[in-house]
């Protein structure tokens, strides 16, 4: 089945229908998937930064994206009830000074995101995070299956 | 199959037909304008010579990156308003984007993905060079940051059929990515680089900026802090996800490089979370 190519930038948030296959590139960002298996529909997160700190580019921190990808998708009809998550990146430098904060960005992207999930009532089913590995993410919202693909090596998770 | 992929590197860099080429005007001008005794008018003549130079020039000029305001429809105008040094800087881009915008298959860009990466590191370096009160070296950090992956146009082939024992390498020796094509290939895409850069004779501070980016600490001292500003933005870009390629993060930030360019921790942080509007900027280019 071929599916229609979005590419969901660094910082951006997007949803999409059945036919639609959401991608993006991960450093030490985190790609935050949420599906609705019933409604068949999903959108992505790509965060850079966990906390806002009062900030109103809502679509760049975690604590904000989140809580918006999720209310996004219930204005399609969503429900929370049926909504699954996987994230995928938060890489971190192979030889850094880990004290530095740039440095833990990509452990505290992780981290947080996982908080907001949970506090969210959103289960996340499958992470692939960490290490020092670039990821080219694709999220196939025809049954919310997720194509990640890191040093040439390609994983899928498919539980929704 | 590692010995041969040596022997023809090495073939290619001594031969040199076969790494890039670019006009040589682009030479003649980068050394004019950084003669401090160059005439203005001998710049537009050369530039003048070239029809599509001057077009795409002037095009640029009012792109909303480099514009000023008001509409520039002549290249003596454009030298005037934008200056020797910024009209320099988009000489090098027009005429290096064809080298550079292509799929770098090897690392794993599809094509304009390291275009857009090189972009983003030179605008986000000459920002930093701005913000350290270090105008004189904005020029440099931006042109240095455009070239800054040459070399990857050349080593993509070799590295599209080792790619697995470079890996290996990173893991076995604990060793960055640069680190690990070398001892794979006997040279990385810093050497290559150098020497694409030589073919073109192009000056001395962005042969180090090319040859150094990822060891700063092997960089000339009087070029030092130029080379630490683009090594610090080309791993910030690399870190927002920018033109990462298979190589992903195994690479290294250099505490001393960052102490050199004098940019604090707190401002790390915030030059990273700016990436996502640096890219937009870079895009309208
Ligand atoms: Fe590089």
């Amino acid at each position: 089945m071929a599916n229609e190519l979005v590419n969901v930038g660094v910082a951006q948030l997007k949803i999409g229908t059945s036919e639609q296959m959401l991608r993006t590139i991960l450093g030490s960002c985190v790609g935050i998937c949420i599906y609705d298996r019933n409604k068949k529909i999903g959108g992505m997160a790509h965060i850079l930064l966990p906390e806002a700190l009062g900030s109103n580019q809502i679509e760049k921190y975690a604590d904000t994206a989140i809580p918006a990808l999720i209310n996004l998708l219930l204005k399609q009809g969503c429900k929370k009830e049926f909504m699954s998550a996987k994230i995928a990146g938060g890489a971190s430098m192979f030889k850094f000074k880990i004290s530095t904060s740039l440095g833990q960005i990509g452990e505290r992207n992780i981290e947080v995101s996982k908080d907001i999930l949970k506090k969210a009532g959103i289960a996340l089913l499958c992470e692939d995070t960490g290490g020092s590995t670039g990821r080219v993410i694709d999220f196939f919202l025809n049954d919310g299956h997720l194509k990640v693909k890191a040093g040439g090596v390609e994983q899928n998770y498919y539980k929704v | 199959m590692q010995e041969q992929i040596k022997q023809r590197l090495e073939n290619i860099i001594s031969t040199m037909t076969q790494l890039p080429s670019i006009p040589d005007v682009v030479s003649r001008i980068i050394n004019m304008v950084n003669d401090p005794n160059v005439d203005f008018k001998a710049v537009a003549d050369e530039i003048a010579k070239d029809q599509s130079l001057t077009t795409n020039i002037l095009k640029l000029c009012n792109s909303a990156y480099f514009s000023k305001g008001k509409e520039i429809v002549s290249v003596d105008r454009a030298i005037v308003t934008l200056g020797l040094k910024e009209i320099k800087d988009i000489v090098v881009l027009v005429t290096c984007r064809n080298v550079l915008d292509k799929p770098i298959l090897g690392y794993d860009l599809a094509a304009g993905e390291m275009w857009t990466h090189n972009l983003t590191v030179a605008i986000l370096a000459k920002k930093m060079a701005m913000d350290i009160k270090r105008k004189d070296l904005a020029d440099i950090v931006f042109t240095g940051g455009i070239i800054h992956d040459v070399g990857k146009t050349v080593l993509a082939l070799y590295v599209a059929n080792t790619f697995k024992d470079i890996m290996k390498v990173t893991q076995e020796k604990a060793v960055t990515f640069i680190d690990a094509e070398k001892d794979v290939m006997g040279f990385n895409h810093q050497d290559i680089g150098l020497k694409i850069l030589e073919k073109w004779k192009f000056p001395d501070s962005l042969k180090a900026v090319v040859a150094y980016h990822h060891n700063p600490e092997n960089s000339p001292k009087e070029f030092y802090k130029a080379v630490s500003i683009v090594h610090v933005a080309n791993i910030i870009t690399l870190m927002a996800g920018v033109g990462i390629g298979g190589d992903g993060l195994y690479h290294a930030l250099n505490p001393d490089a960052v102490k050199e360019t004098g940019i604090s921790d707190a401002d790390l942080e915030k030059y990273y979370s700016i990436v996502p509007e640096i890219v937009k900027q870079a895009k309208q280019i």
